[in-house]
């Protein structure tokens, strides 16, 4: 198996993609799909393995340049790493690359010198095609479909994987269901949600012919430096007054901001965090009653929930569930933070889980919010119930 | 005021404003100074608090600001987006600023298109403008890297776009540059066209499409950033 190194994509394809097998992620127009094909082909470069990268849209000496605005050092992994360059012969460059296409708007003249590096590389190699909607422009649709079928069985000899960035460009349909349907073995769906422009991005595995597909759609964000993160956009904190929610948001936050009077939260707390490939923002809202009709407003599209409780008040716990029931929206997943589990008199998860008649899916966390503890497992937690995970 | 202005008042009078979602196709012979009515057209609408995205295939993003200082008009850079598709095929050793934005090279479309959607979400989302003019320029030069069809792919998708943002998209054509049939193919993605002739060392511009007829022939002249119109007979 091959991993494609982005979050959540490998537990979807069951571990990766098996050798020999070709994996493509059709972009939609706007949305920056080609990122997708770049971090999996870092992420097998870090793991030891060799590659190759076609560029057929850009200069091969701006190949470094496009991975180092994501914090990617191929530098480093040059001897792993061929370059095919199918592009300097299009704007009548001079190649420096050992691989080169003489005319890239001849796919046989592509094919040959894909062909011969694909002999050269070790087998199990991952070959990333940079564009391969650009080799469709030059090259025509048809011709194009015709050798994507023997790259393919070349992928297959050679046991390597073949990855493709494809933009989504209004071609004929027939060429779309080939591509979305019938050539290769999995199909990654990048695209972004939009109403007046794009706001949003996300992907879904369409089709992976080795496992079952989950048809599950995950939103992501690509930071500079860092590559493709899992995108939640609200995570809600509530709990009763004092149990630690503005400790929680700003422990476990990158960067975190509270509008309070005196220490208390009168408003809410906004925190963002970034954290095993997981990017989400976090909204806090204020446990005094007098508040609760802001906590509607606050918690409005949130995609899951903590509820933070004080372990040594019991008494508060009533408060608790009173809250999780103004903020819940219905099914939507959430994990109680046992807090202040460090002072004296804190009640184990197990009694909490106990005396307050709590199902047992429903994860209960230890944690000292001050101190971290418990902080980032509760995120994991909450995050694999969000995403649908194990 | 609902939608657009050009900022060439003779123009602007004749057609009454321009409906959000238009695009434009602005044609002419070399050295006509479609350039300076361009850079003025987004000048215009910076001026009214709306947004600029120009796409510049010729000069680099740094080129296309020194044209604004050189000619000393103000432009605020907050609101003005620029996708540079010269920079890095010169092989200059170069990153993106919060103004200017880098794609591989003109063939690279994809690049191109996620560098316009990111500045439209930029100020639609973040600075909440609602008004943004998308300027190409030019398509003759994407067209000497790309096919027709590829770049009526491209446009589609796009002109699409800024209808959909209620923005304007005017792009710029090389005249004489392409076959008959080329241009027939793209001025079905135009809701409009200004066009500019040349004859006897005097150019002409009108514009046609975006009114019940088309304006008058306009004789002009261009001094320094300054576009003067005259006659409309």
């Amino acid at each position: 198996m091959v991993e494609t190194g982005i979050p959540k994509l490998d537990e979807y394809l069951h571990g990766g993609i098996p050798k020999g097998k070709s994996l493509i992620y059709m972009n939609h127009p706007g949305v920056e799909g080609d990122v997708f094909g770049m971090q999996s082909l870092y992420h097998n470069l870090l793991k030891g393995g060799t590659c190759i990268y076609i560029t057929s849209s850009s200069n091969p000496s701006l190949v470094k340049d496009q991975f180092r605005e994501f914090g990617w050092s191929i530098e480093n992994y040059m001897d792993n790493l061929q370059i095919i360059d199918s592009y300097s012969s299009l704007v009548g460059d001079l190649s420096m690359e050992k691989y080169v296409v003489s005319d890239p708007e001849d796919i046989d003249s592509l094919t040959e010198v894909i062909h011969r590096a694909m002999k050269d590389v070790p087998k199990g190699s991952v070959v990333l095609y940079g564009s391969l909607s650009t080799i469709m422009d030059l090259c025509g649709e048809e011709e194009t479909l015709k050798a994507v079928k023997l790259w393919n069985k070349l992928a297959t000899l050679y046991e390597h994987v073949l990855i493709f960035n494809f933009t989504v460009w209004p071609y004929e349909e027939s060429t779309l269901n080939a591509v979305k349907n019938e050539i290769f073995n999995s199909v990654i769906s990048v695209g972004g949600i939009a109403e007046r422009v794009i706001f949003g991005q996300y992907f879904g595995v369409l089709k992976a012919d080795w496992t079952e597909v989950r048809a599950k759609s995950m939103l992501f964000r690509i930071l500079r430096p860092g590559g493709i993160k899992i995108y939640i956009p609200k995570i809600l904190v509530t709990g009763p007054f004092d149990a630690g929610k503005s400790a929680f948001v700003h422990s476990i936050s990158t960067r975190a901001i509270s509008v309070d009077r005196l220490g208390t939260t009168i408003a809410l707390d906004h925190g963002h965090i970034d954290y095993k490939g997981f990017s989400a923002d976090i909204f806090g809202t204020p446990g005094q009653e007098r508040f609760d009709p802001i906590i509607k407003m606050i918690s409005g599209e949130a995609m899951g929930i903590f509820l933070v409780v004080d372990s040594t008040a019991p008494k508060d716990f009533v408060r608790a569930k009173q809250m999780l029931e103004i903020t819940k929206v219905y099914g939507l997943p959430y994990v109680i933070v046992a807090n202040k589990q460090d002072l004296p008199g804190a009640m184990s998860p197990d009694e909490i889980r106990h005396q307050f008649n709590i199902p047992e899916d429903v994860p209960i966390v230890p944690a000292v919010a001050t101190n971290k503890q418990g902080v980032y497992e509760a995120f994991e937690i909450l995050v694999e119930k969000i995403t649908g995970g194990k | 005021m609902d939608g657009y202005s050009l900022g060439i008042k003779e123009l602007d009078a004749h057609i009454g404003g321009i409906r959000n979602g238009s695009n434009i196709m602005l044609i002419g012979p070399p050295m006509s100074g479609k350039e300076t009515i361009i850079n003025n057209i987004v000048h215009n609408g910076l001026q009214a608090e709306e947004a600029a995205v120009i796409v510049t295939t010729r000069e680099s993003g740094e080129n296309v600001l020194e044209w604004y200082n050189y000619n000393h008009l103000e432009i605020p850079l907050e609101r003005l987006g620029i996708v540079d598709c010269v920079t890095k095929t010169l092989g200059v050793p170069t990153s993106d600023t919060p103004n200017i934005k880098r794609a591989s090279s003109p063939v690279d479309l994809t690049g191109i298109g996620v560098k316009i959607s990111q500045f439209l979400e930029d100020f639609w989302m973040k600075k909440n403008i609602r008004k943004t003019r998308l300027c190409i320029n030019s398509l003759s030069t994407i067209l000497m890297y790309s096919n027709i069809q590829t770049v009526f792919r491209f446009l589609h998708v796009f002109t699409g776009r800024v209808k959909a943002a209620g923005a304007i998209g005017i792009y710029v054509v090389e005249e004489g540059m392409h076959d008959d049939q080329a241009i027939a193919t793209l001025k079905q993605l135009f809701d409009g066209v200004i066009e500019i002739k040349h004859d006897q060392d005097i150019h002409y511009i009108r514009i046609a499409g975006l009114g019940k007829k088309p304006s008058p022939w306009y004789e002009y002249s261009i001094e320094g950033a300054k576009i003067s119109l005259k006659g409309g007979e």
